[in-house]
């Protein structure tokens, strides 16, 4: 329907309710991430030393080859634990689904500190898993659970999962039953009727959600610093402590572009290839 | 024998499931769990029990004032994030002006940012006008990351509303304002309180822009939280984890009301 022309004035003026808030991101949000680029480039006079030390010094070039690596395994694991519950979610009673939705919703929205302290309680020396491992007989002593990968992974993996089944269960969720069913009259197993016509019907899911949780895996700071060590050091932990304890403000805000141009590609190159609401509105729908 | 097979198939579908539901849901369980306990060493299960962590938690000034701390930054933030949001979304969706589909983009692309980077730019912001460790810096930096969230809701529920209603107000001749005021935001109502509810949660769960830009003199609950947890096993963290707990179960259960309310709404 063509609104009458009468209506144009109203509709121009409907637009100027963007105006407060893009005020506000220009002083609040875009201004600041222009700051960080200019403490990269500028020491007081332009430079390009805290790129060339990036580059030069292999303890940076570590934490950013940490960093892919956690946020490609936390994606690899978080793939293969939210499919099935996905699954299950997209082809169970709709009563089934909504308690398997509030199953994952409550954690999402419990506090990542609170989660992450949880994983100290239960996976430290004197923590739930390993007495219990040692009580059993299993363990003569406690095995190291925290402040290295394990724990990371864990972390990270229990905080990202959500964001993992979200994606997965709306591509799932569109995919037409009747199809499989016809695969099943036509003599196909379950196992082939699920390779050949489910699976690649919910691969849009599957890339949204390893994008999506890659993408927060990536800038992840609380998991990796409460439950990782001195060999999990990140981009993210790197910038608290170049910042907070090392006062290194060109080289932190340096850190903070080159978290910020891999995030920034990531996100464009994906969001043209799939449409930007499935990656965001995972994320919005269910929520962060 | 393939109908056997399918069902055997199901229910170790249903086992994996379950297993993987425990991992989600155990470690908010075992925290609840020992908060009761009444021994300092995080006993579980708890061989006595006792409130006494909650009581450490109301009357400890340590605790409770970054609390208050965080009530008003989450209020405050609540409001403005709702506010600039919700015009936001509207604009976008009702407004028509060159280059909306880059601008939307532009409006929820914090989401994707990384807390960090915020945080470190928040720093630098905040630190050339004196603001560092002032609830001021706290307000704005959780209105930021909070005001994505906001629209992202507002959108989808205004992308799929009726607009007739609003039309027929204004060839009623209702005036702008009137029938955005009357027709227009009740219907998107619900989206509005769950973004409203979700930014408050978000504002008061906060750690890492509270860290940065939060300084010695404005501590939340989670910088205090993260200060502790650094430091030693502090019991009363189980005590405020399951408060804090508590307080996203309730809303979430909200927001289901509410999107509940609108379904009966739509079915009168």
């Amino acid at each position: 329907m063509t609104p009458p022309t009468a209506e144009k004035p109203w509709r121009s003026r409907e637009g100027l309710l963007v105006l407060p808030a893009l005020a506000f991101y220009l002083v609040v949000y875009l201004y600041p991430l222009s700051k960080l680029v200019s403490w990269s480039f500028f020491d007081p006079g332009f430079t390009l030393k805290f790129y060339r030390e990036l580059l030069g010094e292999p303890a940076y070039f570590r934490a950013l080859s940490n960093t892919l690596e956690i946020s490609l395994l936390v994606t690899v694991i978080a793939l293969l634990l939210g499919y099935p519950i996905a699954y299950l979610m997209a082809t169970t009673s709709a009563r089934l689904r909504s308690l398997l939705t509030a199953l994952v919703l409550v954690p999402f929205w419990t506090s990542i500190l609170v989660r992450t302290f949880a994983w100290i309680v239960i996976l430290g020396n004197n923590g739930i898993v390993n007495r219990a491992l040692v009580q059993l007989g299993v363990l003569d002593r406690p095995v190291k659970l925290l402040f290295n990968m394990i724990g990371v992974q864990v972390g990270m993996v229990h905080v990202l999962l959500p964001f993992m089944i979200f994606p997965l269960y709306g591509a799932m969720s569109r995919i037409d039953p009747a199809v499989v069913r016809v695969a099943r009259s036509l003599g196909a197993t379950p196992v082939r009727a699920f390779l050949r016509v489910f699976l690649p019907l919910s691969l849009p899911g599957v890339a949204a959600g390893c994008v999506l949780v890659f993408l927060l895996a990536i800038g992840f700071y609380v998991t990796p610093a409460l439950l990782g060590g001195p060999g999990e050091i990140t981009l993210a932990t790197m910038i608290d402590m170049m910042i907070n304890t090392l006062l290194n403000w060109g080289f932190a805000a340096t850190l903070g572009v080159v978290l910020l141009v891999v995030v920034g590609a990531i996100f464009v190159a994906f969001s043209r290839l799939m449409g930007l609401n499935r990656i965001v509105g995972a994320g919005g729908e269910h929520a962060r | 024998m393939t109908a056997e097979r399918a069902s055997g198939g199901r229910a170790a579908l249903w086992i994996l499931c379950a297993v993987l539901i425990v991992f989600l849901i155990a470690p908010i369980l075992v925290i609840v769990v020992t908060s009761f306990n009444d021994s300092p060493y995080l006993e579980f299960p708890p061989r006595r029990l006792s409130l006494r962590w909650y009581g450490t938690f109301f009357t400890s000034a340590h605790w409770y004032e970054p609390a208050l701390l965080s009530l008003r930054v989450a209020l405050v933030t609540m409001v403005s994030a709702t506010l600039l949001g919700t015009a936001a979304a509207l604009g976008i969706v009702r407004g028509q002006f060159p280059g909306k589909r880059s601008l939307e983009l532009f409006l929820i692309s914090p989401m994707v940012v990384p807390i960090v980077v915020l945080a470190l730019g928040f720093y630098f912001l905040f630190s050339g006008y004196h603001l560092l460790g002032t609830p001021v810096a706290l307000y704005l930096g959780h209105t930021t990351l909070a005001t994505p969230l906001v629209i992202v809701l507002v959108l989808s529920a205004l992308r799929v509303s009726d607009p007739s209603l609003e039309l027929a107000a204004r060839s009623l001749g209702a005036n702008y304002w009137w029938a955005l005021w009357h027709a227009t935001i009740p219907a998107i109502r619900p989206a509005i309180l769950s973004g409203a509810a979700f930014a408050f949660l978000m504002s008061f769960d906060e750690v890492v822009i509270a860290i940065f830009v939060g300084g010695p003199d404005a501590t939340t609950l989670p910088k205090r939280m993260w200060e502790t947890i650094r430091f030693e096993i502090d019991p009363t963290l189980t005590a405020i984890s399951s408060l804090l707990t508590l307080l996203a179960v309730v809303v979430l259960v909200g927001v289901v009301l509410a999107e509940r309310g609108r379904a009966a709404d739509r079915a009168s």
